[in-house]
């Protein structure tokens, strides 16, 4: 607990530097994938991601520092590379995209890793460290690093800015981009260079191994919040933050443990709870839609059975038993009594020594909705040329469903009809 | 078949597509008159949409050239709008109806420009037109198909361009949305603008257009439709595929031959 108040009161500026930049490369990979993600180019993250590991080690063996300037134009090369690779392959030859990058991703990460042992058994003592690219580091990014990773996260995020209007076109409907003499190619070839430098900088803290899980997943989670590209990149950059303070603390509070697991685990934790939570797109949301609309077609029913039984003795407000009730149609017994409860509570029903009655707004309820089946019933009939005798079980499903906008038009156009096909009378 | 149109809007020279290495058009030549409304009508695989894609430059020539108002493309782009089909994006992507028809504006702004004022009041006067100015903030993908053509029509009105490309504008729409796009592009062809329409119905063919362009991978017909809107033509279009054509176009698909040679 103590490190906790510790970090977090950021007494030492190693901490706040650290902290910053870690955010920094998360929020700003978040914000290009957010594009990545709805071009649906996830999987061509993933490569670049694994795909700069060799120009890491080359960089390395050809400058014998780390400095981390010389080591990102490395980077940056071979994961270009393999992008480029990537295209040539899928244009010229039958193997398609899918197939390329995988291969392209095993191929450029077999090098990295072969170049990577290398180094390491070579002797060299400026090599400590170098392996910490394969699952991040945030803690290594003290002094000048900082600087240097900041900055370019910040080009990545002003240029996202500032070209978000194209980005969003071409993502959405590129051949109407293109129609509109905008230069598509261009845009395109923009967003990859995007792409590789996030994970050129994002590496630091997160590691090429796990990378492309820093470009997709914030983007993934923010989806289910809003439905406004805007938004959702602030919040896919936010999201990311998050996790990537976590990050820092972990590499503060552990040094050996490797930061980009960490990251990962927590913004896949967002991401879970997103998909739970989430009002309107989430699981849990969707789950209760559901009961609500199960619900309403229960009461429904049940009002539609007790004017079904008013209609036959001619006495809609006769109070009646739940074995009435059943009389009419089967409800499962427990279903039955809750409903009848909620009913009463929602004041469309009354009570008296288990004899339940319509009260007046009950009544209408009821009766609407036999209205709208005899309706549905006779429409069918009538217009879909449907056989009397087999429009009943469809009309049970659309009763429901029909708005009171639909039902002025159906009874306009049926002309307030008097009788359903099986000349049952229609309540109005 | 083939009546050319005086002083025209949109001029096919020779031209010659393939798709995937297959040659899909062939020698396509014939001018389309300015200020009508052109139906370009043939069966599945005819190559309609190829056709009015490889004007826009969304594909590379084979051979030929395409002029617009006796200028090419690229000259002439701000007046040329293009209406894509339906089907060819996600409905899924995270914007609002608005957003989508202030697309529209967007060549106007050019880079880096956000959409004024006045981009946003055009928008939404398109919107009015196509009758969805009660749906601005809806998200794109709770519309249903004749809504959605409505918000790609108001999108391509947004451009004020004078000749306007679509591609299946009636495909998977209502009656009532049939006949308000239909009285859109009366409207747009009564102030001189030139709609050409790729469509796949026979029957409302006749009714709805000035001029038609019937196409079986080569050029069966152009002209004025009661020139050439007949069963003798209709026949040769739709009776069958030219099956030594396509063969051919196989042959060259198969051994990777350009359909041209260049030296």
């Amino acid at each position: 607990m103590d490190s906790f108040f510790e970090f977090f009161s950021f007494s030492d500026s190693s901490i706040i530097s650290v902290t910053i930049g870690a955010i920094l490369l998360t929020s700003s990979s978040a914000v290009v994938g957010t594009f990545t993600f709805l071009k649906k180019k996830a999987l061509v993250g993933d490569a670049v991601a694994h795909a700069v590991l060799p120009g890491i080690c080359l960089a390395f063996l050809l400058s014998g520092n780390k400095n981390p300037v010389v080591l990102m134009i490395g980077a940056f090369i071979t994961g270009w590379l393999s992008l480029v690779l990537i295209d040539v392959i899928t244009k010229k030859s039958k193997i398609k995209e899918d197939s390329a990058i995988a291969l392209i991703l095993s191929v450029f990460f077999g090098i990295g890793i072969l170049m990577l042992t290398n180094i390491q058994h070579g002797g060299n003592a400026a090599q400590t460290g170098l392996d910490s690219f394969l699952f991040g580091k945030a803690a290594a990014l003290v002094g000048n690093d900082v600087l240097t990773f900041g900055i370019v996260a910040v080009i990545l995020m002003v240029t996202v800015t500032l070209f978000f209007k194209e980005l969003k076109l071409i993502s959405f409907d590129s051949n109407y981009a293109q129609a509109l003499g905008i230069p598509v190619r261009a845009i395109d070839l923009l967003l990859t260079t995007l792409t590789v430098l996030a994970v050129v900088t994002g590496i630091q803290a997160v590691g090429v191994i796990l990378m492309a899980a820093m470009l997709i997943t914030p983007a993934a989670a923010a989806r289910f919040w809003t439905n406004d590209v805007k938004k959702m990149t602030f919040l896919a950059a936010f999201l990311g933050g998050i996790s990537g303070l976590v990050g820092a603390y972990v590499s503060y509070v552990a040094p050996a443990m490797p930061t980009g697991p960490w990251i990962v685990l927590i913004i896949s934790g967002l991401a879970l709870m997103s998909f739970f939570f989430a009002p309107g797109k989430g699981v849990i949301s969707r789950f209760i839609e559901q009961r609500k609309l199960q619900n309403q077609i229960m009461d429904e029913n049940l009002l539609k059975a007790l004017f079904h039984l008013g209609e036959k003795d001619k006495n809609l407000f006769e109070a009646r038993t739940t074995e009435d009730i059943l009389s009419r149609r089967y409800f499962p017994i427990k279903k039955l009594t809750d409903t009848l409860t909620r009913l009463k509570r929602q004041g469309f029903l009354t009570s008296q020594n288990s004899h339940w009655k319509f009260t007046e707004i009950g009544k209408q309820k009821g009766q609407r909705v036999v209205k709208l089946h005899r309706l549905w019933e006779l429409y069918l009939s009538k217009y879909v040329k449907i056989a009397p005798d087999h429009v009943h079980e469809d009309a049970e499903t659309i009763e429901h469903i029909i708005t009171p906008e639909l039902e002025a038009q159906l009874e306009h156009l049926l002309e307030y009809p008097e009788q359903d096909p099986h000349a049952e009378n229609i309540p109005y | 078949m083939k009546i050319e149109a005086e002083n025209p809007a949109v001029e096919f020279h020779d031209l010659t597509v393939s798709y995937h290495k297959k040659p899909v058009l062939w020698n396509i030549d014939m001018t389309l008159p300015k200020g009508a409304l052109i139906g370009i009508i043939g069966p599945n695989g005819a190559g309609k949409s190829t056709l009015i894609k490889s004007a826009m430059g969304l594909l590379p020539l084979g051979s030929g050239y395409v002029r617009m108002f006796d200028h090419k493309l690229d000259e002439v782009r701000d007046q040329i709008s293009y209406v894509p089909q339906r089907e060819s994006v996600d409905w899924d992507f995270p914007t609002s109806v608005f957003d989508v028809v202030l697309m529209g504006r967007y060549a106007k702004l050019g880079l880096l420009k956000r959409p004024r004022k006045a981009d946003k009041e055009m928008a939404m006067s398109c919107l009015r037109k196509v009758g969805m100015e009660g749906y601005i903030d809806r998200q794109i993908s709770q519309l249903s198909g004749g809504q959605q053509q409505r918000v790609f029509l108001a999108r391509a009105l947004a451009q004020e361009a004078d000749l306007y490309f679509m591609d299946e504008p009636f495909a998977g729409v209502d009656a009532a949305t049939e006949a308000a796009i239909l009285s859109i592009m009366q409207e747009m062809t009564a102030q001189g603008k030139t709609v050409i329409v790729v469509h796949h119905d026979l029957q409302s063919a006749a009714e709805y257009f000035d001029w038609i362009v019937l196409l079986n991978m080569r050029l069966v017909a152009s002209g004025p439709i009661e020139e050439v809107f007949n069963n003798e033509l209709l026949q040769e279009t739709y009776g069958g595929k030219l099956t030594v054509l396509a063969e051919v176009g196989e042959l060259v698909r198969k051994r990777q031959i350009p359909s041209r040679e260049k030296y």
